[in-house]
C-alpha cells in the first residue's frame, strides 16, 4: 500500500520537485560562477580574506532555497488534498489514517531531503574546488540550519493547509512563520554551531505536526463545535 | 499519535512564545540606560564622569563643571579640543606638552564581551614583516596548523609542500607541541608594520610567529608557571609599547612588552569577559581601564609603570530594577533568546525572570484553566500533563495549550 501512496504523491509533485532541484543546481551553479568571477577580478587572495575576515558569506543567495522548497512541496503536496476535501478518499482506504498522513508526510520529506543533500554534495565539492576545507565545513555548518528551516516550513505549511478552521489557521502560521524565523537569527559563519542538534530534534518534532490537523480535519472541526 | 503530535506541536509554542513574547513586550516599553563616561584626570587625580542624559559634568566628589571646565581637566584624552580652543596648557604635572608625543602615546582599546565566544577564522595570511615596501602587501597564501602548518595557496588552492615544511620544521625545532590553541595576529593591511602571530600551542606554551624575508622567525616567550591563556589581542599602538593584551583563564590581564618579551600583569581585579566590556585608553602618563557590565562599571588608573593608582565603581538600575521590568517578571517565568551579547553563537539563551511573582500568575492560570475543565464537565485525569505545563511554563503553556486543544476524548 505504501508504494501507492508514494506513486500518488509522485504524480502530485514530480514537476515541481524537479523543476526545484533544478532552481537549486542553478542557484549553487550561480553561486560559484559568482565566485570564479570574483577570483579573477579581485585576486583569490582578497576573497578568501574577505570571507574570512569580513564575515562575507559568498553563497547568501542560498538562504531562503531550502524553505522556499519546503513551502512549494507542501502546498503541492496538501493544497490539491484540502480544496475539495480530497483527502477525505484516502482515509476511507483499508490502511490507518494516520499511517497514510505519515507516509504522505514521509514521501515529501524524503523528496526534500534527497534534494537538500544533492545540493550540500554539489555545494561541498565544487566548493572544495575553490576553497579550502575549512571554509567549505563551516559554510556547510552556515547552511545546515537553512536546510532545518526547509524541513520544518514544510512540516509547518502542511499542518496549516490541513487545519480545518481559517483561524487557527492564522494563529499556527503566526506560530511557524516565528519558528521558522529563528533559524535566520544569525548570518555570521557558523554561529549556529552550538545548536544545530536542538534545532534538528525540534524539526523532528514537527514531523508529527500534520497529525494534529489531520485529526482535526477528520473530525471535522469548526468554529462551532464538531461538524 | 495526535497527542504525541500534539505535545509536540505545544513544545514548539512554549519555545517560540518565550522567545516572542518577552521581545514584543521590550519592544514596547524598553527604556535607554546610558552609562556614564568616565576618565581618570591627571589634573585633579580624580574621576571625571560625564552623565550625557543629564548633561552633567562631575567629579566623584559631586563637585560640576561646565564642559570646558571639565576638557581642560582631561587634556590629554581632549587635547584636540583644547589646542583648537587655546587652551593647551604648556605642562602638565611638570611634564612638558608636546603635541607629537601626546598623539604617539594616545591608544583606545575594546574588547566586547562576545568577542571571545565567538566562531573564529582557521586560517591566517602570513604578511612578510620586511618587504621593504612602504604598504604591506596581501600573501597569495594563507596558514593553518593542524598536525603541522600549512600553507595554502588561495589562487590554486593547492598546499606549499616546501614552504610548509620549513615553518613547520622550524616551529618543531623551538619546541612547538603541534597542534594549536589559540592563534592571535592583526589580519588586517591596515597597520603600521606586520609583527606576525602569537601562537599558544596544544602545551599553553607562547610563541611568536613571522616571515621575515621569506624565512620563518619563531621565539618561544617564557611565562609563568602555570599561566594559560584564553584570548590574545594583538595591537598597533604608535608607541610600540608591547605586542599585545593577553587574558589568562582567571580574566587576569597581561601585557605583552615589544622586543623583550616580558609578560607583565595589570593590577586589574572584577574584570570577567564573559559578561563585561573592556575598554582601555593609554595616554603620555596614564591608562584608564573601564570594565563595563550590565549594570555597573568599574574604572580603575594606573601610572605608566602600570602601577595602581585609583580605582572608581558605579552602578545603576538596568530594565529588570524600573517598573516593566517588575511586570515583566509578574507576567513571564522565563525569556529565551536567540543571541546574546555575550557571545556571537546563537544558542537557546534561558533567563528566569527574578522573584517568583510570575509563579502567582501561574497559579491564577491553573485556576482559570481548572475552572474551564470544570465548566465543560471534563474528565481531569485527560488534562493532567496540561495543567503540568502550565504550572511549569505559566502564560506560555497556557496560551500553548489553548492553541492546540486537547479535543481527543470528546
Amino acid at each position: 500500500m505504501w508504494r501507492s501512496v508514494f506513486y500518488k504523491e509522485w504524480l502530485k509533485i514530480r514537476w515541481f520537485i524537479l523543476l526545484y532541484a533544478l532552481v537549486g543546481f542553478v542557484v549553487i551553479v550561480y553561486i560559484y560562477l559568482k565566485l570564479k568571477h570574483s577570483f579573477m577580478f579581485l585576486g583569490a587572495k582578497n576573497v578568501w580574506g574577505a570571507i574570512l575576515f569580513q564575515s562575507i558569506v559568498y553563497f547568501k543567495v542560498f538562504r531562503f532555497i531550502p524553505l522556499i522548497g519546503g513551502t512549494i512541496i507542501a502546498f503541492t503536496q496538501y493544497l490539491p488534498e484540502v480544496l475539495n476535501k480530497r483527502i477525505k478518499l484516502s482515509f476511507h482506504l483499508p490502511l490507518n489514517e494516520n499511517k497514510i498522513l505519515l507516509l504522505m508526510q514521509a514521501f515529501g520529506a524524503l523528496s526534500l531531503f534527497i534534494s537538500f543533500l544533492v545540493f550540500l554534495i554539489l555545494f561541498g565539492i565544487i566548493g572544495l574546488y575553490f576553497l579550502p576545507e575549512q571554509i567549505v565545513l563551516d559554510s556547510l555548518i552556515t547552511i545546515f540550519p537553512w536546510i532545518l528551516a526547509g524541513f520544518s516550513s514544510y512540516f509547518i505549511v502542511s499542518f496549516v493547509v490541513l487545519e480545518p478552521m481559517w483561524i487557527y489557521r492564522f494563529f499556527y502560521f503566526l506560530n511557524g512563520a516565528f519558528f521558522i524565523s529563528i533559524h535566520f537569527a544569525s548570518i555570521i559563519t557558523a554561529s549556529y554551531r552550538p545548536i544545530i542538534l536542538s534545532l534538528t530534534l525540534m524539526s523532528i518534532l514537527l514531523s508529527s505536526a500534520l497529525l494534529f490537523s489531520g485529526y482535526r480535519f477528520r473530525k471535522g472541526e469548526s468554529w462551532y463545535g464538531k461538524n | 499519535m495526535e497527542k504525541i503530535s500534539r505535545y509536540s506541536l505545544v513544545f514548539i509554542t512554549v519555545i517560540v512564545l518565550s522567545i516572542g513574547l518577552p521581545k514584543l513586550f521590550w519592544i514596547f516599553f524598553e527604556k535607554p540606560v546610558k552609562k556614564p563616561f568616565i576618565q581618570y584626570s591627571c589634573v585633579n587625580h580624580d574621576f571625571l564622569i560625564y552623565r550625557s542624559n543629564e548633561k552633567i559634568w562631575e567629579d566623584t566628589k559631586g563637585n560640576q563643571y561646565s564642559r570646558d571646565e571639565y576638557e581642560q581637566k582631561l587634556p590629554l584624552f581632549f587635547f584636540k579640543q583644547l589646542y583648537i580652543s587655546g587652551t593647551l596648557p604648556d605642562s602638565i604635572n611638570h611634564v612638558p606638552i608636546d603635541l607629537k608625543e601626546l598623539a604617539r602615546e594616545k591608544s583606545f582599546f575594546h574588547l566586547r564581551q562576545g568577542e571571545i565566544d565567538a566562531p573564529v577564522p582557521d586560517l591566517f595570511p602570513l604578511f612578510e614583516s620586511r618587504s621593504g615596501r612602504a604598504m604591506l602587501e596581501w600573501p597569495e597564501d594563507f596558514f593553518r596548523i593542524t598536525w603541522r602548518i600549512e600553507f595554502i595557496d588561495a589562487a590554486s588552492n593547492k598546499i606549499l609542500e616546501e614552504k610548509s615544511q620549513m615553518f613547520s620544521a622550524s616551529l618543531y625545532h623551538n619546541g612547538f607541541v603541534f597542534p594549536a590553541k589559540l592563534i592571535s595576529g592583526i589580519t588586517s593591511q591596515k597597520k603600521s608594520c606586520d609583527e606576525g602571530y602569537f601562537i599558544v600551542d596544544s602545551k599553553n606554551q607562547l610563541f611568536h610567529l613571522k616571515m621575515v624575508i621569506g624565512k620563518p622567525y619563531i621565539r618561544k616567550i617564557e611565562i609563568p608557571y602555570g599561566l594559560i591563556i584564553r584570548h590574545i589581542s594583538c595591537v598597533d599602538f604608535k608607541n610600540k609599547a608591547f605586542y599585545a593584551y593577553l587574558l589568562s583563564d582567571k580574566n587576569e590581564i597581561y601585557i605583552l612588552s615589544q622586543n623583550e618579551y616580558k609578560l607583565v600583569k595589570w593590577p586589574i581585579e572584577g574584570y570577567d569577559s564573559a559578561t563585561s566590556d573592556l575598554k582601555i585608553y593609554g595616554d603620555m602618563l596614564n591608562y584608564t581601564i573601564v570594565i563595563e557590565g550590565y549594570n555597573y562599571l568599574k574604572v580603575i588608573a594606573l601610572d605608566k609603570k602600570y602601577q595602581f593608582i585609583d580605582s572608581y565603581s558605579e552602578k545603576w538600575d538596568v530594565k529588570e530594577d524600573l517598573k516593566y521590568g517588575k511586570i515583566f517578571a509578574s507576567i513571564f517565568p522565563a525569556q529565551v533568546s536567540m543571541t546574546s551579547e555575550n557571545s556571537k553563537y546563537v544558542r537557546f539563551y534561558f533567563s528566569i525572570s527574578r522573584g517568583f511573582n510570575w509563579f502567582l500568575l501561574n497559579l491564577a492560570l491553573l485556576a482559570i484553566h481548572f475552572a474551564l475543565l470544570y465548566w465543560r464537565k471534563k474528565q481531569l485525569r485527560n488534562h493532567f500533563i496540561d495543567l503540568g505545563i502550565i504550572a511549569i511554563c505559566g502564560i506560555y503553556g497556557f496560551l500553548a495549550i489553548h492553541f492546540f486543544r486537547n479535543k481527543f476524548y470528546e
